[in-house]
């Protein structure tokens, strides 16, 4: 037997059908509204959804740039050739490790300076613009320091290494220490952020529910992880996904750094991207490489919005 | 009264210039007015003094120069050819002549080359910018590399570097003045036996510099069939197969030579260390004329050079920018007539000494004074005795890639028959697409 409408879905239905017409004001108001949102609008489309478009046409043919009036329609070869070679899965898996070292690296780091940033401690100022420096050094500018310092011969890191007694390490010409020191160079730059996001979340916080766990006998680290921790799980998620998608974007260190070497180890998929565009010539495969990046980037950030979405509210 | 008389006297005269300068405008341009759009490095040819000069006799051109810089040069080109209004002219790297001229970038130009060009020309300048029967580039500037050493270092350690190219050092006998130069501690130390290069991000590995040394090991007379024959090649003659000519035995035990400099005998950096050679912390160090040129106007050290060692067969790789008309220009007729033009005669001297590469022509060798006597006659000698382009091909920039980090993996310490089997299958990817 089916249920009739509820009166709240039968009032809204008896609303609709009754709805006046728009007086000459509201037209107006609409009309205010859409001319402020048309530029937006305008850029949003011709600056992000078109290229999208094109993008997604112009992985299916194969072209140079230097002559895309050439382009030939190839259908899925530019995707199967993905898995037919190596290239991009390699470019691929050293993008996701890259991605889960910083996440791994910067969650807990910023969360451990923001909760010193968010104490009565001293020197909270003096840290705060120490941690800030490197969010708001210009890319270029960390990636050239960072070079200098992991020199292989003579910089600075081999100095300190050699004084505790530790040889000379190769650093960004090691296969296996180059993409550590790609995350340890992005924990610097980016730790400043996550803590001054972690921050303003332990700000919000109702102080209430820790004086209560506090009077009812729980101790600090009880209160830090059983109350703090749970209530800041939407902080914490958007910090996981903010980072988890800064790191899949990155291109600076491999392209100022190491230019994706030594032996692809550093070959992440934007500079491979760009490499493969540019300087190989194959813009129809670059864009399918865009096209499976932008899917494992909604993929990414839909699979850790389910998984560490908000179970606590206040 | 006197104002108004003072207004006609005022608009009597202004109505004189006016039409005085029209005149002259009529006796220096009688047809329309072509604009020249040229896309260039800055501070890269065609120079100033040379363009007047031209539009003296070409009054009706005048030109729109857009500047950027060198890194992002191949990228610029490769959006604006493209484009619905491309340049008329472009200056670009010269091994890109091929891979421009495959994508129709470039207007053929050898019907505009004067008479007697073909045998004034370099014989690897006219390899380099000719594709298919056609010359896509006249060249104007030449260079190549030779070893400059540190003298006051060099004598130290007791070293009389060869000044000719009979005499030549082979590369194991380099390696010992390398090491025999250097101070310190092998790996780390304070002056460098060989010093780290200045192009790109100063790192080892670059096609043009450190492929010699596995093309060296080749023989160039050697059956067609070869591995030495295919190890001097590095690509097949028709720039299709790779396959075989960079993972070849000659190539692979030149290639660890090659790691040990920078690894077991630690003898040259793996980074860049800028100004090196010129600070006195390194003994040797290979670069351009552009280094000696810069050093006669500024001597900060003693210096000399030094032929670069070789395996088996000595060879220098030539290339230099260069300059071409565009296929799509609105102007093909005056843009190839401008580009031939500041390629010869005297305005290829003007271009040529402003800077001061070598020349591609001949003819223009005696007048370089410098050129003629030791130290920088070395880099004649090279370029006419020894000078191969890069293994030229419509896909040179996609090998340059590919070969250079696998060049530069074996300098980190790779292994090179992996490393080169690698690049080989990928260069043949990139020619088979």
């Amino acid at each position: 037997m089916s249920v009739s409408n509820t009166p709240s879905q039968a009032s809204a239905k008896t609303k609709s059908k009754t709805r006046k017409p728009a007086t000459r004001r509201q037209k107006r108001d609409w009309m205010f509204a859409a001319g402020f949102l048309a530029p937006f609008m305008i850029l949003l489309l011709v600056f992000q959804y078109v290229p999208l478009l094109l993008m997604a046409r112009n992985s299916v043919y194969d072209y140079s740039l230097l002559n895309p009036a050439a382009a030939k329609f190839v259908g899925l070869r530019n995707f199967t050739d993905m898995i037919e070679y190596d290239d991009a899965s390699v470019s691929f898996g050293v993008t996701f490790l890259f991605a889960l070292g910083v996440v791994l690296f910067v969650i807990p780091s910023a969360f451990s300076l923001a909760l010193f940033l968010n104490s009565k401690l001293p020197a909270r100022g003096l840290v705060r613009t120490m941690i800030m420096l490197p969010v708001v050094t210009s890319s270029v500018v960390v990636a050239t320091m960072w070079s200098f310092l992991l020199d292989p011969s003579n910089g600075l890191i081999n100095g300190v290494l050699n004084v505790a007694g530790i040889g000379n390490q190769p650093f960004l010409t090691s296969t296996s220490q180059a993409l550590p020191a790609l995350i340890a160079m992005t924990l610097w730059q980016q730790v400043g952020f996550g803590a001054i996001l972690f921050l303003a979340g332990l700000q919000g916080l109702p102080a209430e529910l820790t004086e209560a766990a506090r009077i009812d006998g729980a101790t600090r680290r009880q209160v830090l992880w059983n109350v703090t921790i749970p209530l800041l799980s939407r902080t914490t998620l958007f910090v996981v996904v903010i980072m988890t998608v800064f790191s899949l974007q990155a291109f600076a260190p491999a392209f100022l750094m190491t230019q994706g070497g030594p032996q692809e180890s550093t070959n992440l998929i934007v500079y491979h991207i760009y490499n493969t565009a540019f300087i190989m010539q194959q813009a129809g495969y670059a864009s399918a490489l865009s096209v499976v990046l932008l899917l494992v980037v909604l993929g990414i950030s839909m699979a850790q919005m389910a998984l560490l979405r908000s179970r606590w509210n206040y | 009264m006197n104002t108004r008389n003072l207004f006609f006297a005022s608009l009597l005269g202004a109505t004189a210039l006016w039409g005085t300068g029209a005149y002259a405008q009529d006796t220096t341009c009688t047809g329309e007015t072509v604009t020249l759009r040229i896309l260039r490095t800055p501070g890269n040819y065609p120079y100033p003094a040379p363009m007047e000069a031209w539009q003296k006799q070409n009054p009706c051109v005048q030109f729109e120069i857009n500047e950027v810089p060198f890194a992002q040069l191949a990228d610029t080109i490769s959006v604006q050819a493209a484009s619905s209004n491309p340049p008329d002219i472009i200056v670009y790297d010269g091994p890109n002549t091929q891979s421009y001229a495959a994508a129709g970038i470039l207007l053929p130009i050898t019907k505009y080359l004067p008479k007697g060009w073909d045998e004034d020309i370099l014989p690897a300048t006219k390899a380099e910018h000719s594709y298919e029967g056609e010359v896509y580039s006249p060249g104007i500037e030449q260079t190549t590399v030779a070893m400059y050493y540190n003298k006051k270092l060099v004598e130290a350690a007791g070293i009389k570097p060869p000044q000719t190219l009979q005499d030549a050092w082979t590369w194991p006998q380099a390696l010992e003045a390398f090491k025999k130069c250097q101070q310190g501690t092998a790996g780390s130390p304070t002056v460098w036996g060989l010093g780290p290069t200045r192009f790109g991000n100063g790192q080892p590995g670059l096609v043009y510099q450190d492929l010699i040394y596995q093309r060296s090991a080749g023989d160039p007379k050697a059956d067609p069939s070869s591995s030495a024959y295919k190890t001097f090649w590095a690509l097949s003659p028709d720039g299709k197969t790779a396959e075989g000519y960079l993972n070849t035995p000659e190539a692979i035990e030149a290639l660890k030579f090659y790691r040990s400099l920078f690894n077991s005998e630690g003898v040259a950096p793996k980074v860049g260390i800028p100004n090196a050679f010129f600070d006195g912390k390194a003994c040797f160090y290979i670069d351009t004329p552009a280094a000696g040129n810069a050093l006669l106007k500024d001597p900060k050290i003693e210096w000399g050079i030094t032929p670069i060692p070789y395996f088996k067969t000595p060879i220098v790789h030539t290339g230099s920018t260069t300059i071409g008309a565009t296929a799509r220009s609105r102007h093909p007729e005056i843009a190839a007539k401008f580009v031939v033009d500041m390629s010869w005669g005297e305005y290829a001297y003007m271009n040529v000494s402003q800077r001061g590469n070598l020349p591609t022509l001949k003819s223009l060798f005696p007048r370089f004074a410098v050129y003629n006597s030791y130290p920088m006659k070395v880099f004649v000698d090279q370029l006419q005795e020894w000078g191969q382009p890069r293994p030229p091909g419509p896909k040179f920039a996609q090998y340059d890639k590919l070969v250079t980090d696998a060049l530069r993996a074996v300098a980190f310490g790779g292994d090179p028959a992996e490393l080169m089997a690698d690049a080989e299958k990928k260069v043949q990817r990139v020619l088979d697409r």
